[in-house]
Protein backbone atom coordinates (compact mmCIF):
# COMPACT_ATOMS: atom_id res chain seq x y z
CA UNK A 1 0.00 0.00 0.00
CA UNK A 2 1.69 3.11 -0.56
CA UNK A 3 2.37 5.78 2.07
CA UNK A 4 -0.48 8.28 0.62
CA UNK A 5 -2.91 5.47 1.09
CA UNK A 6 -1.83 4.25 4.67
CA UNK A 7 -2.09 7.87 5.76
CA UNK A 8 -5.51 7.95 4.70
CA UNK A 9 -6.99 4.91 5.95
CA UNK A 10 -5.02 5.46 9.60
CA UNK A 11 -7.15 8.83 9.36
CA UNK A 12 -10.75 7.64 10.21
CA UNK A 13 -10.56 6.12 13.50
CA UNK A 14 -11.66 7.37 16.99
CA UNK A 15 -10.09 10.85 16.93
CA UNK A 16 -11.94 11.60 14.01
CA UNK A 17 -14.82 10.97 15.30
CA UNK A 18 -14.89 12.94 18.43
CA UNK A 19 -12.82 15.29 15.79
CA UNK A 20 -16.03 15.44 13.61
CA UNK A 21 -18.13 16.05 16.64
CA UNK A 22 -17.12 19.74 16.99
CA UNK A 23 -17.29 20.31 13.24
CA UNK A 24 -20.49 19.36 13.18
CA UNK A 25 -21.38 21.45 16.65
CA UNK A 26 -19.34 24.38 14.68
CA UNK A 27 -22.04 23.47 11.28
CA UNK A 28 -24.98 24.17 13.49
CA UNK A 29 -24.09 26.84 15.35
CA UNK A 30 -23.03 28.73 11.64
CA UNK A 31 -26.69 28.38 11.06
CA UNK A 32 -27.49 29.54 14.31
CA UNK A 33 -26.89 32.84 13.92
CA UNK A 34 -27.73 33.24 10.61
CA UNK A 35 -24.57 32.51 8.00
CA UNK A 36 -25.08 30.39 5.18
CA UNK A 37 -23.40 26.82 4.40
CA UNK A 38 -20.97 28.77 2.08
CA UNK A 39 -19.06 30.62 5.42
CA UNK A 40 -19.22 27.62 7.41
CA UNK A 41 -17.57 25.04 4.46
CA UNK A 42 -15.53 27.88 3.78
CA UNK A 43 -13.91 28.42 6.83
CA UNK A 44 -13.50 25.49 8.20
CA UNK A 45 -11.45 24.25 4.49
CA UNK A 46 -9.37 27.35 5.18
CA UNK A 47 -9.16 28.52 8.61
CA UNK A 48 -9.65 24.54 9.31
CA UNK A 49 -8.73 25.22 13.19
CA UNK A 50 -11.66 24.98 15.64
CA UNK A 51 -10.60 27.54 18.45
CA UNK A 52 -10.00 30.14 15.76
CA UNK A 53 -13.47 28.84 13.74
CA UNK A 54 -15.11 29.40 16.85
CA UNK A 55 -14.23 32.86 18.04
CA UNK A 56 -14.35 34.18 14.79
CA UNK A 57 -18.17 33.13 14.38
CA UNK A 58 -18.54 34.44 18.17
CA UNK A 59 -16.84 37.84 17.78
CA UNK A 60 -17.68 38.19 13.82
CA UNK A 61 -21.38 37.18 13.48
CA UNK A 62 -22.79 38.81 17.06
CA UNK A 63 -24.70 41.80 17.19
CA UNK A 64 -22.88 44.68 15.44
CA UNK A 65 -19.94 41.98 15.09
CA UNK A 66 -16.64 43.84 15.15
CA UNK A 67 -14.42 42.49 12.20
CA UNK A 68 -10.78 43.38 13.00
CA UNK A 69 -11.12 42.52 16.94
CA UNK A 70 -12.61 39.34 15.61
CA UNK A 71 -9.89 38.52 13.52
CA UNK A 72 -7.30 39.47 16.01
CA UNK A 73 -8.40 36.97 18.53
CA UNK A 74 -9.30 34.55 16.63
CA UNK A 75 -5.62 34.45 14.67
CA UNK A 76 -4.11 34.68 18.59
CA UNK A 77 -6.66 31.61 19.60
CA UNK A 78 -5.25 29.51 16.12
CA UNK A 79 -1.51 31.05 17.28
CA UNK A 80 -0.41 27.71 18.12
CA UNK A 81 -0.20 26.79 13.99
CA UNK A 82 3.42 28.78 13.91
CA UNK A 83 4.87 25.91 16.60
CA UNK A 84 3.15 23.55 15.28
CA UNK A 85 4.82 24.39 11.45
CA UNK A 86 8.35 25.46 13.17
CA UNK A 87 8.16 21.97 14.92
CA UNK A 88 7.03 19.66 12.01
CA UNK A 89 8.33 21.32 9.30
CA UNK A 90 11.92 19.27 8.94
CA UNK A 91 10.11 16.35 9.13
CA UNK A 92 7.93 17.47 6.05
CA UNK A 93 11.26 17.26 3.85
CA UNK A 94 13.01 19.97 1.92
CA UNK A 95 11.95 21.98 -1.22
CA UNK A 96 8.80 23.66 -2.23
CA UNK A 97 6.79 20.36 -2.13
CA UNK A 98 6.70 20.99 2.12
CA UNK A 99 4.58 23.64 0.54
CA UNK A 100 1.24 20.89 0.11
CA UNK A 101 1.41 20.76 4.02
CA UNK A 102 0.35 24.15 4.41
CA UNK A 103 -3.60 24.36 4.47
CA UNK A 104 -3.30 21.19 6.59
CA UNK A 105 -1.50 22.26 9.57
CA UNK A 106 -4.00 21.46 12.52
CA UNK A 107 -3.97 19.67 15.58
CA UNK A 108 -5.72 16.71 14.27
CA UNK A 109 -3.51 15.58 11.57
CA UNK A 110 -0.07 17.52 13.43
CA UNK A 111 -0.24 15.12 16.70
CA UNK A 112 -0.25 11.51 15.33
CA UNK A 113 2.18 13.09 12.47
CA UNK A 114 4.37 14.23 14.73
CA UNK A 115 4.53 10.43 16.41
CA UNK A 116 4.19 8.52 12.97
CA UNK A 117 6.84 10.68 10.67
CA UNK A 118 9.89 9.97 12.20
CA UNK A 119 9.37 6.27 12.00
CA UNK A 120 8.84 6.57 8.38
CA UNK A 121 11.64 6.86 5.67
CA UNK A 122 11.89 10.02 4.79
CA UNK A 123 10.82 10.12 1.22
CA UNK A 124 7.51 8.30 2.32
CA UNK A 125 6.64 11.33 5.02
CA UNK A 126 5.01 13.65 2.87
CA UNK A 127 2.88 11.50 1.12
CA UNK A 128 1.73 9.70 4.39
CA UNK A 129 1.05 13.47 6.04
CA UNK A 130 -1.25 14.07 3.01
CA UNK A 131 -2.96 11.23 3.09
CA UNK A 132 -3.91 11.71 6.51
CA UNK A 133 -4.64 15.27 6.19
CA UNK A 134 -6.69 14.97 3.18
CA UNK A 135 -8.97 12.49 4.93
CA UNK A 136 -9.92 14.64 8.40
CA UNK A 137 -10.23 17.38 6.31
CA UNK A 138 -12.63 16.17 3.88
CA UNK A 139 -14.14 14.24 7.08
CA UNK A 140 -14.55 17.84 8.75
CA UNK A 141 -15.85 19.58 5.34
CA UNK A 142 -18.58 16.90 5.82
CA UNK A 143 -19.49 16.78 9.05
CA UNK A 144 -19.55 20.96 8.88
CA UNK A 145 -21.75 20.77 6.08
CA UNK A 146 -24.12 17.69 7.92
CA UNK A 147 -24.23 19.91 11.18
CA UNK A 148 -25.57 23.30 9.11
CA UNK A 149 -28.32 21.24 7.53
CA UNK A 150 -29.43 19.60 10.40
CA UNK A 151 -29.59 22.16 13.10
CA UNK A 152 -32.82 23.76 11.82
CA UNK A 153 -34.50 20.63 12.03
CA UNK A 154 -33.22 19.96 15.67
CA UNK A 155 -35.32 20.95 18.63
CA UNK A 156 -33.65 23.58 20.57
CA UNK A 157 -33.03 21.42 23.49
CA UNK A 158 -30.64 19.21 21.29
CA UNK A 159 -29.46 22.24 19.48
CA UNK A 160 -28.42 23.98 22.63
CA UNK A 161 -26.59 20.77 24.21
CA UNK A 162 -24.89 20.32 20.55
CA UNK A 163 -23.47 23.92 20.96
CA UNK A 164 -21.84 23.17 23.89
CA UNK A 165 -19.78 20.05 22.67
CA UNK A 166 -16.92 22.86 21.48
CA UNK A 167 -16.17 24.34 24.98
CA UNK A 168 -16.25 20.80 26.56
CA UNK A 169 -14.66 19.62 24.16
CA UNK A 170 -11.82 22.00 24.44
CA UNK A 171 -11.81 21.76 28.00
CA UNK A 172 -10.62 18.25 27.82
CA UNK A 173 -8.28 18.89 25.59
CA UNK A 174 -6.94 21.27 27.98
CA UNK A 175 -7.27 19.55 30.64
CA UNK A 176 -5.29 16.17 28.80
CA UNK A 177 -2.43 18.34 28.10
CA UNK A 178 -1.75 19.98 31.60
CA UNK A 179 0.69 18.05 31.87
CA UNK A 180 2.69 19.05 28.89
CA UNK A 181 5.85 21.61 29.12
CA UNK A 182 4.27 25.20 29.30
CA UNK A 183 0.66 24.21 29.07
CA UNK A 184 -0.28 24.41 32.77
CA UNK A 185 1.31 28.12 33.45
CA UNK A 186 -0.75 29.51 29.85
CA UNK A 187 -3.86 27.60 30.87
CA UNK A 188 -3.59 28.90 34.09
CA UNK A 189 -3.29 32.54 32.88
CA UNK A 190 -5.99 32.36 30.40
CA UNK A 191 -8.75 31.51 33.10
CA UNK A 192 -7.37 34.29 35.54
CA UNK A 193 -7.25 36.90 33.12
CA UNK A 194 -10.79 35.61 31.20
CA UNK A 195 -12.99 37.89 33.31
CA UNK A 196 -11.28 40.88 31.12
CA UNK A 197 -13.60 39.83 28.49
CA UNK A 198 -16.44 40.95 31.39
CA UNK A 199 -15.00 44.81 31.67
CA UNK A 200 -13.92 44.89 27.93
CA UNK A 201 -16.47 43.44 25.90
CA UNK A 202 -16.43 39.89 24.01
CA UNK A 203 -14.61 41.19 21.41
CA UNK A 204 -11.47 42.92 22.64
CA UNK A 205 -12.03 41.32 25.75
CA UNK A 206 -11.12 37.59 24.77
CA UNK A 207 -8.07 39.00 22.81
CA UNK A 208 -6.94 40.93 26.12
CA UNK A 209 -7.27 37.48 28.25
CA UNK A 210 -5.52 35.52 25.68
CA UNK A 211 -2.35 38.25 25.32
CA UNK A 212 -2.35 38.68 29.05
CA UNK A 213 -2.41 35.56 30.32
CA UNK A 214 -0.22 33.99 28.00
CA UNK A 215 2.32 36.92 28.00
CA UNK A 216 1.86 36.34 31.92
CA UNK A 217 2.53 32.52 31.43
CA UNK A 218 5.45 32.98 29.22
CA UNK A 219 7.29 35.47 31.40
CA UNK A 220 6.91 33.15 34.58
CA UNK A 221 8.36 30.17 32.46
CA UNK A 222 11.23 32.33 31.75
CA UNK A 223 11.75 33.66 34.71
CA UNK A 224 11.72 30.06 36.36
CA UNK A 225 14.29 28.56 34.17
CA UNK A 226 16.41 31.70 34.58
CA UNK A 227 16.41 31.49 38.46
CA UNK A 228 17.18 27.80 37.82
CA UNK A 229 20.62 28.29 36.10
CA UNK B 1 -19.55 42.58 1.52
CA UNK B 2 -20.81 41.60 5.20
CA UNK B 3 -18.77 41.73 7.74
CA UNK B 4 -18.51 38.25 8.53
CA UNK B 5 -17.57 37.87 5.09
CA UNK B 6 -14.81 40.44 5.74
CA UNK B 7 -13.63 38.61 8.72
CA UNK B 8 -13.33 35.21 7.25
CA UNK B 9 -10.99 36.71 4.26
CA UNK B 10 -8.98 38.25 6.53
CA UNK B 11 -8.31 35.65 9.04
CA UNK B 12 -7.89 33.16 5.94
CA UNK B 13 -4.63 35.38 5.05
CA UNK B 14 -3.80 35.56 9.14
CA UNK B 15 -3.58 31.50 8.95
CA UNK B 16 -1.47 31.38 5.47
CA UNK B 17 0.75 33.99 7.23
CA UNK B 18 1.01 31.97 10.77
CA UNK B 19 1.03 28.28 9.04
CA UNK B 20 3.94 29.76 5.96
CA UNK B 21 5.84 31.38 8.39
CA UNK B 22 6.14 28.14 10.67
CA UNK B 23 7.23 26.02 7.69
CA UNK B 24 9.82 28.66 6.28
CA UNK B 25 11.10 28.97 9.65
CA UNK B 26 11.41 25.43 10.25
CA UNK B 27 15.19 24.18 10.95
CA UNK B 28 15.94 27.95 11.48
CA UNK B 29 14.37 28.99 14.91
CA UNK B 30 14.03 25.69 17.13
CA UNK B 31 10.77 24.71 18.41
CA UNK B 32 11.59 26.25 21.91
CA UNK B 33 12.31 29.53 20.41
CA UNK B 34 11.25 32.35 22.87
CA UNK B 35 9.07 33.60 20.07
CA UNK B 36 7.49 30.54 19.34
CA UNK B 37 6.83 29.75 23.03
CA UNK B 38 5.14 33.11 23.74
CA UNK B 39 3.15 32.16 20.23
CA UNK B 40 2.47 28.96 21.93
CA UNK B 41 1.35 30.06 25.42
CA UNK B 42 -0.76 33.40 23.87
CA UNK B 43 -2.46 30.45 21.93
CA UNK B 44 -3.52 28.24 25.32
CA UNK B 45 -4.12 31.25 27.20
CA UNK B 46 -6.68 32.57 24.42
CA UNK B 47 -8.48 28.80 24.09
CA UNK B 48 -8.54 28.39 28.09
CA UNK B 49 -10.40 31.98 28.42
CA UNK B 50 -12.45 31.11 25.73
CA UNK B 51 -13.87 27.80 26.95
CA UNK B 52 -14.39 29.71 30.69
CA UNK B 53 -16.68 32.25 28.95
CA UNK B 54 -17.96 29.70 26.66
CA UNK B 55 -19.17 28.09 29.70
CA UNK B 56 -19.90 30.52 32.38
CA UNK B 57 -21.23 33.19 30.33
CA UNK B 58 -22.49 31.80 27.16
CA UNK B 59 -24.37 34.20 24.49
CA UNK B 60 -27.23 32.59 22.18
CA UNK B 61 -29.16 29.81 22.67
CA UNK B 62 -26.25 28.19 24.64
CA UNK B 63 -27.35 30.87 27.25
CA UNK B 64 -30.78 29.52 27.69
CA UNK B 65 -28.97 26.17 29.48
CA UNK B 66 -29.39 26.73 33.16
CA UNK B 67 -26.10 27.56 34.83
CA UNK B 68 -25.87 24.54 37.59
CA UNK B 69 -26.75 22.27 33.91
CA UNK B 70 -23.80 23.62 32.59
CA UNK B 71 -21.78 22.82 35.38
CA UNK B 72 -23.11 19.43 35.57
CA UNK B 73 -22.07 18.94 31.77
CA UNK B 74 -18.49 19.71 32.80
CA UNK B 75 -18.63 17.74 35.74
CA UNK B 76 -19.96 14.90 33.97
CA UNK B 77 -17.33 15.09 31.03
CA UNK B 78 -14.59 15.31 33.82
CA UNK B 79 -15.96 12.09 34.98
CA UNK B 80 -16.51 10.86 32.04
CA UNK B 81 -12.73 11.49 31.08
CA UNK B 82 -11.30 9.32 34.30
CA UNK B 83 -13.87 6.77 34.29
CA UNK B 84 -12.75 5.92 29.63
CA UNK B 85 -9.15 6.72 30.75
CA UNK B 86 -8.86 9.87 28.74
CA UNK B 87 -10.54 8.70 25.82
CA UNK B 88 -12.22 11.65 24.28
CA UNK B 89 -15.32 10.95 22.20
CA UNK B 90 -16.90 8.59 25.30
CA UNK B 91 -15.69 11.73 27.58
CA UNK B 92 -17.64 13.99 25.71
CA UNK B 93 -20.94 12.14 25.44
CA UNK B 94 -20.95 11.37 29.23
CA UNK B 95 -20.77 15.16 29.23
CA UNK B 96 -23.36 15.58 26.65
CA UNK B 97 -25.84 13.45 28.89
CA UNK B 98 -25.07 15.26 32.57
CA UNK B 99 -25.95 18.45 30.70
CA UNK B 100 -29.29 17.28 29.21
CA UNK B 101 -29.86 14.75 32.28
CA UNK B 102 -29.41 17.36 35.03
CA UNK B 103 -31.03 19.96 32.49
CA UNK B 104 -34.48 18.18 32.71
CA UNK B 105 -34.13 17.02 35.93
CA UNK B 106 -34.09 21.05 36.88
CA UNK B 107 -37.14 21.42 34.69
Amino acid sequence: MSPFRIGLTEALGAPALAMGATFLAFGAAVAEVGLTLSWALLCTATVYGMAGQLVLLGLAAGPGGAVLPAVVAATAANARFLPMSVAIAPLLGRGWKRALALPFIAITPWAPAMRRLPGLPEPDRLAWFLGFALASWTAALAATAAGHLLAPHLPPFLRAALLFTNPLYFGLLLAADLARPGVRPAVIGGIVAAPLALWLGPAWGLLAAGLAGGTAAFLWQRRGKGSRR
Amino acid sequence: MTGADLALALTVAAMVTLRGAGLLLGGVLRPDHPVIAWAAAVSVATLAAFVVLAIAVPGGLLATVPWPARVAGVLAGALGWRLFRGALLPALLTGLAGLMLSWWALG
